[in-house]
């Protein structure tokens, strides 16, 4: 029989970063190249000042999530909760600044209402900025599982190690972590079960901001406190077994990069620079100047 | 002697609380115009009071990368795109732990507990300040609707992140303090 969702249960809702094995190309690819192409991406998609060069990143993107063999529907998925903002975000962005210091010319020009080339150009950018970054930490979180990912931070930090960097202990931190949510998530769920049948009410229906807190104190104050009891235990499980850190330990999982992996890099570097390269020469406005004026010759 | 095993694991616990109170929601508490009063960052206070600037640092630097993932993959709200970008998420929430731990030393040379107290409050503020002013820097927002924010939101936050704070503390160090148990 089907157990019934109660309104105690946390864990259903935990649905960041999903991963979605489909043993595809870009899940067999080493997960340290995909560490870095995705700090490459974001940081490019955040830099990058042309319209063209973040179409090239958004083909790049959609290229690899088709590779995943998921359904793009679900990427996509997380682009429609903000797409009404961006839209909103957008336009507040053409319209506010009209950026005629330097240099730009006017496209079009009613009472207040003023759009230049260059505001045209920023707004347009942002929403593209946006759908290329959330595209790509899709990408990533499908076809990388979270020990993947943690395994392969620690060894891209180990040559940092040798200056005295916690790369090893960096990598456990975050490891402890992950492992620790469905405990917690297990926990609260006792919490609010326990003040419940004492009587607490945890859905509310009134704005009322004192009487909600009094509410959340006996469930957050005992969460704390219990996953404090288990950090506990588990620093005596540690020490006991004479855990001394990341000096001379081997892992049971190793990471071996192939010729196809270093080619896979190689093609990702070269089209993030080619994005970073059309960027810096600013063609882009002598692209829209173009399409504006054969607009305005049909109409 | 405090350890190395003990620094990481409270990081890694109490950045999972973090994960957690953003993820189930239990963290967000609605205030007015649909603007939530957050949480998330007691755990990297207490961290930081418990164990340590540099356990703040790594508690914040784990709540930054999640509030990240958050804004990019799983957005709850049109506040939340603004945390795709790095300098947004995880830079402000790096300086909560430091700033928490300086003024819980600062102040724990006259009493106990009020030195956690105001420890609550630096890294609550510590964290509304740097958001916002990293919003303002970047034209997301006006300046004056920033300063309105930071005192419908950031007051509140920092008085409740004082209460989180100290009770869960003064719970675990046993402190004795006139009110004991807990009421309904």
């Amino acid at each position: 029989m089907m157990r019934e969702k109660s309104e105690f249960e946390h864990l259903i809702k935990l649905s960041v970063g999903q991963y979605i094995p489909t043993g595809s190309v870009m899940h067999r690819l080493d997960p340290r190249i995909k560490v870095i192409m995705g700090a490459l991406l974001v940081l490019s998609a955040i830099i990058i000042g042309s319209l063209i060069s973040a179409l090239i990143l958004l083909a790049a993107v959609i290229f690899g999530l088709s590779l995943t063999r998921v359904q793009l529907k679900l990427a996509l998925a997380s682009l429609r909760h903000m797409a009404i903002f961006l839209v909103v975000l957008a336009l507040i962005q053409i319209f506010t600044i009209p950026q005629l210091h330097s240099g730009a010319s006017m496209l079009f020009q009613r009472g207040i209402l003023k759009i230049t080339d260059r505001s045209l150009i920023s707004g347009i950018l942002l929403i593209f900025r946006f759908v290329v970054i959330v595209l790509g930490l899709s990408l990533f979180s499908f076809s990388t599982s979270t020990t993947e990912l943690i395994h392969s931070i620690e060894h891209l930090l180990r040559p940092l190690q040798k200056i005295g960097f916690p790369a090893h202990e960096l990598a456990l931190t975050a490891h402890i972590s992950i492992r620790f949510i469905p405990i917690l998530a297990g926990e609260a769920e006792q919490l609010m079960k326990a003040q419940a049948s004492r009587g607490a009410d945890f859905a509310y229906r009134k704005w009322n901001f004192i009487r909600k807190i009094r509410k959340m104190l006996p469930l957050l104050v005992p969460l704390f406190v219990v996953s404090l009891k288990h950090a506990h235990n588990l620093i005596e499980a540690m020490e006991s077994r004479c855990y001394m850190g990341g000096k001379g330990r081997t892992s049971l999982i190793r990471l071996h990069a192939g010729l196809g992996d270093y080619l896979t890099l190689a093609v990702g570097c070269a089209v993030i620079a080619s994005a970073l390269l059309v960027s810096f020469a600013d063609i882009d406005r002598t692209a829209l100047e173009w399409v504006w004026k054969n607009i305005t010759i049909l109409f | 002697m405090k350890s190395k095993v003990r620094k990481i694991v409270i990081s890694g616990v109490m950045g999972a609380i973090s994960i957690f109170l953003g993820a189930s929601h239990l963290g967000f508490i609605p205030w007015f115009a649909g603007a939530a009063l957050t949480i998330m960052h007691v755990p990297v206070i207490i961290g930081a009071v418990l164990e340590g600037p540099i356990v703040g640092i790594v508690i914040g630097l784990i709540f930054g990368v999640f509030s990240l993932l958050q804004g990019a993959i799983a957005p709850t709200g049109p506040a939340d795109v603004w945390f795709v970008n790095p300098l947004v998420s995880i830079l402000p929430r790096l300086a909560i732990g430091p700033c928490a731990w300086l003024v819980y030393r600062a102040v724990r040379g006259f009493k106990e507990v009020p030195g956690v107290a105001a420890a609550g409050i630096a890294g609550s503020l510590t964290n509304t300040v740097l958001v916002l002013g990293v919003l303002g820097l970047y034209k997301y927002l006006p300046w004056q609707l920033i300063g309105t924010i930071a005192v419908v939101n950031g007051g509140p936050e920092a008085a409740l992140s004082a209460i989180i704070t100290t009770a869960v503390i003064t719970a675990w160090k046993g402190i004795q303090t006139r009110r004991q148990g807990s009421r309904v």
